[in-house]
């Protein structure tokens, strides 16, 4: 499996492939901590969170939430303590980015974190882990003990007045603590619901405390900004999306893997055929799910010679979207039909249970889904599936149920083929 | 809630509304409905149902009305094609897997998922799938749970974690299989059933009225409840003469408690139509002979000749009188009538617990009411446990705290549940609260108290400037535990800490019904007491008339008192260890059916209303005293109606003074005595006498350690609660059954020998086998 | 503000379970403490410690709920509660090695179904059971972050990627 940066300098994957990458050793000698060191030097918290906001981040999870707003959302005069918790809970679709930067890189991580935290006002980190990556929250452990040790992470950084404690926490296997208000109920120890928006996390989140949320990849790209400071990271993708980003490219590719794109790379035809190997066993593109399972999917057609431009813009002009850069690429021998079944059981056992329309109609679709599989399918289904999801979309507690929309209802719209047979004929269309 | 008003524009119409009101409150308030499930007044917000979803300018999406705050210029959206279609594709979606059970669900007729689809739902079905299945199930004696009728409003789980502290019910699993239960699937909680009320499906149905009868064929009346002080309005739901139910449901009733009951209130009903009910008046005609059924003309010719042979022979004070904290104002009224006018005799009481002459006669400033408390700042409560003894009262300390950022300071030598409400906790040795009681009057008696106590001197400082902290109302509630010198001094707490902004309300513990109306009515003017009373039996005391029964705890020590008088006779319900020495048993009726009034621990006179008609032979007690005063020469001229009783009441009674039944109709607004209140009541010689009887308290002492078991006095067996067999279940560790298919009642008798259920008020005894296949 | 509260016995629990709460040795007592120093509030903890519990009882026994519940000042609903929500806390005992493959979307389009095929046919198990012996439970469950490297299963806490009949066969006949 591959894990290379593409039409750019790997800014993100730099250490990768380097032997013993993830040792404190190996990141100092190959620009670790350099960051913090200019932070902690002279820069104010202020600064930091400019530097951030000239840069054009944007949240790396799937929200593509500019960083630096919601850092700036952190109320300074708030007597509580702060919090930084990193979302290291990877559970979408098609999406294993995170992985390998924790698995490879964790001192990237734990001095993203840093940065952010000393921005913040924050003397407190936690990095949430789904459950199943618990190799790497005990690669994260050690990395964290190293630090530790070399007087990084905990009281007088660096010898300095800035102290801050990481630690990991581990989830137990459930998506919807991917969402950052649910994530922090289960950091509390309850049941992974999310919460009512406004109040936002950065006023009140953790403990009721403020509290910024952000995935392992933004916060992984904190470092590099600081160094390179906000504008020339910017400047390395497009003037709404700055910096590079990580594709989690599976399927029927060649070469799956991580790849490290700049923003706005042009083009996805290219980025599939060429930089992915192109389809296996020469079969041909049928479709592709760009950023995790909970965007529109997209034609063939819509990609080939259309010139789509991998950054947010692009994507939305080609109807879809980055969400988490999950890169599913299927051939010919897909049916869509089973795929979008294979991706509704998901939302379905993930959803929370929490509000009626995400609850109900995943099960619904679910078993209408199932009902169609087994022959029992009336040509009526395709509206019934089409207003279940509309009853869904934009009605419900979180996201969730609009990601769990968009996946029916593109598939529909854009592959009725793979529908139409399957339904009943009552008369000639 | 601010008094500034913004505008608001709804479904374009202009209105004003107050600052920081909630927009699903304020369009329900102007007439535009909106449904919802989950949203329940004072419990923690959802916004899970999504049925309350309207349109508001410049927001993208339809928000839940339940929890925008309507800011001003907002412009609204109620009733549009979008909002129609989002309310029934929820509907839709709530009946999706909810199982087509109308025909045989209790919740049928009164079920608010019924309800919202007929008025907000489409008409068809288009669900054509199969419907996720969960098998039927008890958790309780007293909870059936069909998990598959479940909409998962969580308005169950909110209520056990907010109103009772109890966390017992919760939601396990996730997603579509989510479902409402506990682990291992037994409730062991306090079985108050407000989990089943407040249920707006069939999910949570009461057990022990399971299938017996549709809400429709039933009649409903507003009353009062008769166990304890706390005075829940409640409707009696009855049918052929029988009351079959007793619920706090919002469409029936909306008193103090809004849909609260506790586990007596909501299940202990059917001792009213028990088999054991006393049916007719009955005589001993010689002392260790067997009672005989007499009319009621005998019965009380008898009596009224035997109490004037007594009073004859050995003067007026030999004859007793002793009412029961269970009767109505109306028959306490009449029996204090009777007991002074009549008899003459300055020997009576009630069979209270403990007298609260000493607090009336000193009372400080008013009484609380429960909405004082709930909207309390600091919260005072020295001894007692009102999680058990007076629910509705705990119900409000925790929601005050949790809602209101109320501080509860709490003084018990008893760790109680409430201490996990508790800011203060002063854990003090076994009777040393009036030592307590003395310190928070007189701060120099801080290091006196300590030492008796047990406990800091700065903890005793702190829990003092509690009070003096507080901005908005104090509360200050005491149990049986203080004596009635230090009550006179708790009294006074006004006089040292009432400011204008700082009100000091007060909020008594006593143990009944109608344990305040009587005082109120007189009854426990008179310096004796039920145990001083049994001490004079024989000697002083050779006659008494008793309106109720002597209360286990005050017999014990004197088990043959009774049978040393040369007369007694007790008017009651069921037979109990006083009928049993009784030469004239008369049949009381029950507060279901009869009309009166009872005054809960607010001062609050609430309505009690008839239900069903008397059983057998018996009468309301007030009659009863009204046809032996007649018999024995003096006609009360009451037209044989409660209300003319309550018109004397009013007369007679100055804090009643002005009340009259049209007034008290209406229980949403229900009406406070005036009690006499001396703001500033020199209490200088019971401050010395309160100081000399700590000072005789011992310095050293064992503290109690371990917190009572949930239903050490709820579930405990009385007279009434002896004839709900589900009780027995409940006071002998509640049995887990060998399946949870079938009710447990129906299985007990063949797997636990040690106790014996009173089988009257089992329908059918039938065998587990038999009924699961 | 009294000390003595401290030896009082904990929150009464609604549900009488009838069983004495599970004990542990003084490493995994030291273990949980560390657990527990991490966060200002205690039931931050639970998911760590649940998978503590979990590993010495094997699954997250009626006795090990009563620990919990003691350990962190809660009621045993609310660790039922948190226990059925989370798909890797086990109410229910499983198998020595849990086989959980991974079923969603970019793993089902590069042969996750004849993963489940392979290994139901091989342990002689659909999926949902556990082999008689008490071994071996074989579950389907979604996106384990492997895509790149499908099809695969998680074995325990470990990734087995690039699944072929050959490594599994590799993979489950080394297990001791």
């Amino acid at each position: 499996m591959r894990i290379e940066a593409i039409g750019c300098e790997p800014l993100q994957l730099r250490r990768v492939h380097l032997e013993n990458s993830r040792t404190l050793d190996v990141y100092r000698r190959n620009g670790g901590y350099e960051a913090l060191k200019k932070v902690l030097d002279g820069m104010s918290p202020d600064d930091v969170i400019n530097e951030v906001k000239k840069s054009a981040l944007r949240g790396r999870g799937g929200a593509g939430f500019p960083t630096g707003m919601k850092w700036s959302f952190v109320p300074k005069d708030s007597p509580k303590p702060k919090y930084v918790v990193c979302n290291a809970d990877e559970s979408e679709p098609g999406t294993f980015k995170d992985r390998y930067l924790m698995e490879r890189d964790p001192h990237m991580l734990i001095e993203g974190m840093l940065i952010a935290a000393y921005s913040l006002n924050s003397q407190t980190g936690y990095i949430y882990t789904r459950g199943e990556y618990k190799y790497l929250i005990d690669i994260m452990d050690v990395a964290l003990e190293e630090a530790r040790a070399a007087g990084l992470v905990g009281k007088n950084i660096l010898g300095t007045n800035f102290g801050c404690e990481i630690h990991t926490h581990t989830g137990a296997g459930a998506y919807i603590c991917g969402e950052e208000t649910a994530l922090l109920s289960s950091l509390e120890g309850l049941r992974g619901h999310p919460r009512m928006k406004p109040p936002f996390p950065a006023v009140s989140g953790l403990y009721a405390a403020p509290t910024v949320v952000n995935n392992v990849e933004t916060l992984t790209a904190v470092p590099d900004i600081i160094k390179m400071g906000g504008e020339a990271y910017q400047k390395l993708g497009t003037e709404k999306s700055g910096g590079t980003k990580l594709w989690s490219v599976s399927g029927h590719v060649n070469s799956p893997g991580v790849y490290e794109l700049p923003m706005g790379y042009d083009d996805m035809e290219k980025f599939i055929m060429e930089d992915c190997g192109g389809i296996l066993d020469g079969k041909k593109l049928k479709a592709v799910i760009p950023g995790g399972s909970s965007v529109y999917i997209m034609r063939a057609d819509q990609i080939i010679g259309k010139d789509v431009r991998m950054d947010y813009e692009g994507l939305v002009a080609a109807g879809s979207s980055v969400g988490s850069g999950g890169f599913i690429v299927m051939d010919e021998t897909v049916d869509i039909f089973e795929s979008t079944k294979n991706l509704t059981e998901f939302y379905k056992h993930e959803s929370c249970g929490w509000c009626t329309p995400c609850r109900e109609g995943t099960d619904w679709l679910v078993k209408v889904f199932k009902r169609i599989e087994n022959g029992g399918g009336r040509i009526e289904d395709a509206q019934l599936m089409l207003d279940l999801c509309d009853n869904i979309e934009g009605k419900s507690f979180c996201p969730l149920g609009d990601a769990a929309s968009w996946p029916i209802q593109s598939a529909i719209k854009r592959f009725p083929e793979d529908f139409i047979h399957r339904l009943r004929r009552l008369n000639v269309d | 809630m601010s008094t500034e008003l913004i505008k608001v524009t709804i479904n374009g119409k202009d209105f004003e509304v107050p600052k920081g009101a909630r927009l699903i409150d304020v369009c329900r308030e102007k007439g535009f409905d909106i449904p919802s499930f989950c949203y329940y007044s004072d419990l923690a917000l959802q916004a899970s149902c999504r049925m309350c979803l309207v349109r508001i300018e410049k927001m993208p999406k339809l928000q839940t009305s339940c929890t925008i705050i309507c800011t001003d210029g907002m412009i609204v959206t109620t009733q549009s094609e979008e909002i129609e279609k989002a309310q029934r594709g929820m509907t839709e979606f709530l009946l999706a897997n909810h199982p087509l059970d109308c025909p045989v669900c209790d919740r049928g007729g009164e079920c608010e998922l019924q309800e919202m689809t007929f008025d907000w739902g489409g008409l068809e079905e288009r669900f054509t799938e199969k419907k996720n299945y969960y098998a039927e199930r008890y958790l309780s004696p007293m909870v059936a749970n069909d998990p598959q009728r479940c909409i998962l409003c969580k308005r169950c789980t909110r209520v056990c974690d907010e109103w009772m502290g109890e966390d017992a019910i919760e939601a396990g699993g996730r997603g579509a299989h989510t479902v409402i239960g506990t682990y291992l699937g037994w409730l062991d909680c306090s079985q108050c059933g407000n989990c089943i009320e407040v249920c707006p499906t069939g999910t949570l149905l009461d057990a022990t009225y399971r299938h017996q009868t549709r809400p429709w064929e039933l009649a409903q009346s507003i009353t009062t409840c008769n166990f304890c002080s706390d005075g829940c309005q409640m409707s009696l739901g009855s049918r052929g003469g029988e009351v079959r139910r007793s619920v706090a449901r919002d469409r029936y009733v909306n008193g103090i408690n809004g849909e609260f009951l506790c586990v007596k209130g909501r299940f202990g009903h059917p001792f009213i139509n028990h088999e054991a009910r006393i049916r007719t008046p009955m005589i001993r005609y010689k002392k260790g002979g067997k009672l005989i059924p007499a009319t009621w003309d005998d019965a009380i010719r008898h009596v009224a000749e035997r109490l004037d042979a007594v009073a004859e022979e050995h003067g007026r004070n030999a004859v007793g009188v002793v009412g029961s904290p269970r009767l109505t104002n109306e028959a306490l009224h009449v029996l204090y009538k009777f007991t002074t006018e009549l008899v003459g005799t300055q020997n009576y009481t009630t069979t209270d617990a403990f007298s609260l002459r000493s607090f009336f006669g000193h009372l400080g400033g008013p009484l609380a009411t429960h909405r004082d408390i709930r909207y309390a700042n600091t919260i005072v409560l020295i001894g007692g446990d009102p999680s058990e003894l007076q629910p509705l009262t705990g119900k409000q300390i925790r929601q005050a705290v949790r809602n209101g950022s109320s501080t509860l300071v709490l003084v018990n030598s008893v760790p109680i549940r409430l201490r996990e409400q508790a800011k203060i906790f002063l854990h003090i040795r076994p009777m040393t609260e009036d030592a307590i009681a003395f310190a928070l009057f007189d701060r120099s008696a801080d290091s006196l108290a300590a030492q008796k106590a047990g406990v800091e001197e700065n903890a005793i400082a702190a829990a003092r400037q509690a009070i003096a902290d507080s901005t908005g109302d104090v509360v200050v509630m005491f149990g049986g535990e203080l004596t009635a010198t230090a009550q006179a001094v708790l009294a006074q707490l006004s006089q040292k800490f009432a400011t204008r902004d700082r009100r000091i309300l007060f909020h008594p513990l006593p143990l009944f019904n109608n344990s305040i109306g009587a005082h109120d009515m007189g009854m426990m003017e008179a310096p004796t007491s039920p145990r001083g009373m049994l001490n004079a039996a024989g000697n002083g005391i050779r006659a008494l008339y008793v309106a109720g029964s002597f209360l286990p705890e005050q017999l014990e020590g004197h088990e043959d008192a009774l049978s040393k008088l040369d007369f007694l006779v007790v008017q009651e319900l069921f037979e109990t260890e006083t009928t049993a020495a009784a030469d004239v048993v008369l049949p009381a009726a029950s507060y279901a059916e009869q009309d009166g009034t009872f005054t809960n621990n607010d001062g609050l006179v609430q309505r009690v209303r008839q239900s069903i008609p008397a059983l057998h032979q018996s009468k309301p007690d007030w009659v009863i005293v009204s046809q032996l005063a007649k018999e024995l020469g003096m006609d009360f001229g009451y037209e044989m109606s409660a209300s003319a009783v309550f018109r004397e009441i009013s007369e007679t009674v100055p804090a009643y003074s002005g009340m009259r039944y049209p007034l008290l109709k209406d229980e949403t607004n229900p009406v406070q005595a005036k009690y006499q209140v001396t703001e500033r009541a020199d209490v200088s010689s019971e401050l010395s006498v309160l100081r000399e009887c700590v000072e005789k308290l011992p310095n050293t002492g064992d503290k109690v350690m371990v917190t009572p078991d949930v239903g050490t006095e709820l579930f405990k067996i009385g007279t009434l609660t002896d004839k709900v067999a589900q009780f027995h279940l409940l006071a002998n560790g509640n049995p887990r059954p060998e399946t949870t298919a079938v009710s447990p009642l129906y299985q007990i008798g063949r797997q636990n020998a040690d106790f014996q259920l009173p089988i009257a008020n089992l329908k059918n005894e039938t065998s587990a086998s038999e009924l699961v296949d | 503000m009294s000390t003595q509260i401290v030896n009082i016995q904990p929150l009464s629990q609604p549900v009488d379970l009838g069983v004495e709460p599970a004990t542990f040795s003084p490493e995994v007592e030291a273990e949980i403490d560390r657990h527990l120093a991490k966060y200002p509030v205690a039931r931050s903890a639970i998911l760590p410690l649940m998978f503590i519990v979990q590993r010495e009882r094997g699954y997250l026994d009626p006795p090990g709920v009563l620990y919990l519940a003691n350990r962190l000042k809660l009621r045993v609903t609310d660790i039922w509660e948190v226990a059925t929500f989370y798909s890797m806390i086990n109410t229910a005992p499983v198998g020595k090695y849990h086989i959980q493959i991974c079923k969603t979307l970019s793993c089902r389009i590069r042969g996750a179904g004849k993963v489940t095929e392979y290994c139901s046919q091989k342990l002689g198990i659909k999926v949902g059971e556990t082999t008689a012996d008490g071994r071996f439970t074989l579950s389907e469950v979604e996106c384990l972050g492997s895509c790149g490297t499908a099809p695969m299963f998680q074995l325990n806490f470990d990734y087995h990627e690039n699944l072929t009949p050959e490594k599994i066969d590799q993979i489950l006949d080394k297990l001791p």
